[in-house]
Parts: structure tokens; sequence; C-alpha cells
């Protein structure tokens, strides 16, 4: 009976201080201070105040949106962009911005950097905004040393020769 | 989150640039009646393609001047593909051919890319499913899902794969490109789906050639089916019944 009523002191105890602490979080929070652990997530640079959903719901579930828009964009040729990483990386990276990906000033490597998460999405896809380049021909163009490829070709009819210009 | 509301949002939307395109397209038919110009087929952005249409090209070997690269080097600026130095591992979506008789010595000049095949072999030696064939007929890789395997590219019988072997250092938002996965002509599918023409196809008739023309194959009132009811229009390698969706004139 001793040994029961020393570990509900115990535990009452122990509730007590994660409720202060917890208290403590709050009180934190409310001040409106970041604690200086937490990743510095620049905000959108576009004047865009409100993102596609809430940003609880972002946070927790936005690969989820990403990765169905993708294959319907893929597959499907669905191209709305509320959901697209086109869209994203247009309000969320400053047009003409130097930052890259990889950069904490990124706004999604400020995250996945902090998380410890790799994400190979920018192995392909833009790290920043092409803004009204893209309507355009791509500004990329190919360097001065350009050569056209040349591949051997091989006739594949014996009165038809074939060769590459 | 109100998954509904935003649903309906998006529906708003995609009608309003819908609409606004139409519009768009309807103008680009007054100012320039071109061949390549007065084609309508935008189709709104929350909407899946469909088999009703089947995309495909027609080039004029007649047209098409030896030398000329100017469908080359448009592709290679639209979907942002550099040049390594390296010719033999370099990547090419789309490429001059020069063919000759040799007992005519009778010389034509074409470009040769993806075919775009009805029966593609490259789809079907896929083992990710990352080689797959649109609703409409357009031939893609889901780089997401390709594991550089490179079967598709042994199987196609135009060589018109190619592999990146590098790191892409200018990437382009509407053409994703990336090391270690197998890339081809897409038939410019980022401008086709918003009603637009192939890059290619554009620049050879900017360069005055008009040897490419691009539409619907499903539709009889387009004008590649009118040219192609009218003068008929070769497959490559007919023999191994792919029913292509580029054909070719004068070969």
């Amino acid at each position: 009976m001793l040994q029961i009523k020393s570990l509900m002191h115990k535990s009452l105890i122990a509730l007590a201080g994660i409720a202060v602490m917890a208290f403590s979080v709050f009180a934190y929070a409310d001040a409106g201070e970041k604690p200086s652990f937490a990743p510095n997530v620049p905000h959108p640079t576009n004047g865009t105040t409100e993102c596609v959903e809430d940003e609880d719901e972002m946070k927790k579930n936005h690969m989820e949106y990403i990765l169905h828009q993708r294959d319907a964009t893929v597959h499907e040729g669905i191209r709305t962009k509320t959901y697209s990483l086109k869209q994203c990386i247009n309000c969320h990276v400053p047009e003409n911005s130097e930052v890259r990906f990889g950069d904490d000033k990124h706004f999604c490597s400020s995250c996945h950097n902090y998380a410890g998460v790799s994400i190979d999405c920018f192995q392909c896809h833009t790290d920043r905004p092409m803004g009204k380049k893209a309507t355009g021909k791509n500004p990329h163009k190919p360097s001065a040393q350009v050569t056209l490829p040349v591949k051997s070709e091989v006739a594949d009819a014996s009165t038809v020769g074939a060769s590459n210009e | 989150m109100n998954k509904a509301l935003k649903q309906i949002n998006i529906v708003d939307e995609s009608r309003r640039s819908f609409v606004g395109k139409t519009a768009t397209a309807a103008a680009a038919l007054t100012i320039a009646p071109g061949v390549f110009l007065n084609q309508v087929h935008a189709k709104p952005a929350d909407e899946a393609v469909t088999d009703a249409k089947r995309w495909g090209m027609l080039i004029d070997t007649a047209k098409c001047a030896s030398g000329c690269t100017s469908c080359v080097t448009a592709c290679h600026e639209e979907n942002g593909i550099e040049s390594h130095n390296r010719p033999l591992t370099d990547q090419q979506w789309i490429r001059k051919v020069k063919l000759k008789d040799k007992l005519t010595n009778h010389v034509v000049s074409l470009p040769m890319m993806c075919q775009h095949c009805e029966k593609p072999p490259c789809v079907d030696v896929c083992p990710t499913g990352a080689s797959f064939k649109r609703e409409d007929g357009i031939v893609l890789v889901d780089r997401h899902i390709c594991i550089g395997c490179r079967y598709c590219m042994m199987a196609c019988p135009y060589k018109a794969r190619s592999f990146a072997h590098e790191v892409v250092d200018n990437k382009v938002e509407h053409q994703p490109r990336g090391k270690g996965t197998v890339e081809s002509c897409t038939m410019c599918v980022h401008r086709v789906d918003e009603g637009g023409t192939p890059a290619c196809v554009e620049a050879c008739a900017e360069a005055e050639h008009g040897a490419m023309l691009f539409g619907d194959l499903k539709d009889p009132s387009s004008e590649i089916s009118k040219q192609l009811v009218e003068h008929g229009g070769k497959q490559i390698r007919a023999d191994l019944g792919l029913n292509t969706g580029v054909r070719y004139r004068g070969i």
C-alpha cells in the first residue's frame, strides 16, 4: 500500500512537471518568439498571404498533394496550378532569386534541412521560378560550344543508305 | 480541410482560364491564319486527356531542307537540352537524317524523333511502367518511376531515346529532366495540353520550310488528316506494324 501511494505521489509530481513544461512552451509561443532551434521558414514574397490549404495541413501533408498532382499531370495531362510543385516554387521562392535548393534560405530546404529529410525533387525540377521567361522559349540556350550530336546510323535497306547530317 | 470547397474553386479557375484561352486562340485565328496556328484544341486544365484525339505529325521530306537544323535547335532550346561535347552519349530528342537511294543517288533529308507508336515497343519492355502511352497517343517516360535500365532504348527501332548521363544544370520548369533517366521527344506535351504546337513544328514554319505539320489524326477535318487523305503518309519501318503517329511524305 505504501509502495502504491509513493508511486502515485511520484506520478503526480511528474504530471505536474509536464504541465509546467507544456505551459512554459505555450507561454513562449504566446510571447510571439520563436525558439532558437526552430527552422526559419521564409514567407512567400509575392504578396500571397494564404496557402492553398491551411498551414497545419500543408506542413503535415504537402507531399501527398504534390504526389497526387504529379501523377495527374504526367499521365493525364491535368495541369491545374493549385497543388503543383511549380506553383509552390512560384509563390515561395522569389523570382530572380540566387538562392538554390540546399541553401538554408530556400523555402524547401529551410525545413527539410532542419528535419533531416532529403528529397530529390530538385534533381529534375527547377528550384526557382522562371517567371515570364517560361512563356516564351527556354532562356537557357545551349552553350556556345554546342555541337549537334551525331550518332552513327545503320542503313536498314540494302539500296538505301542513311546517315546523320 | 475543406476539400469540397477547394474542388469547386479549382473547377472555377480552370473554366475561367479555358474561356480565356479559347478567346486567345480565336484571336490567333484572325491575326495569323497560318496553317500551324489555326488549331483550336485547348482543353480545360482540370480535364484529363482522352482517346478522342490522337496527336500526330506529317513531315514532307520535299520541303525539309538539307542542312537545316532549325527543328533540332528549337527542341534543344525548348527542353533545356545541352551538349556536353560528347556526341556519342549526348541527349538527342530529334535529329536530322539523310537518306540516300544508292541506285538513283536521290537524297532526302528528314527529322527523326520518337514516332509516338500506337503499339510502342518501349512501353512493352519497360519493367517499371515508367514508359507509357497517354490516352491521346503521346508516348512518354515518367521519370519519377524510370530506373534508367535503358531497355526501352534498345527496344526502340528508331533510336529515339537518350539517357541522361549528366546532372542537368539549367532546368526548365515545364520540362523537368535529370541524371539517370531515359528521355525522348514528348511532342512538347506541355505546349499541346495548353493548345500549343510542338517547338520543332513552329521552328520549321518560322524557317519558312513548313515541312512539319502537327494535328489530330482522329479528326477528319484537321489539316493533317486532310493532307493524309490527299497525299498519304508513310511510316518508317511500316513492316513492324507499330502504327506510328509520325508520318512522312516523299520517302
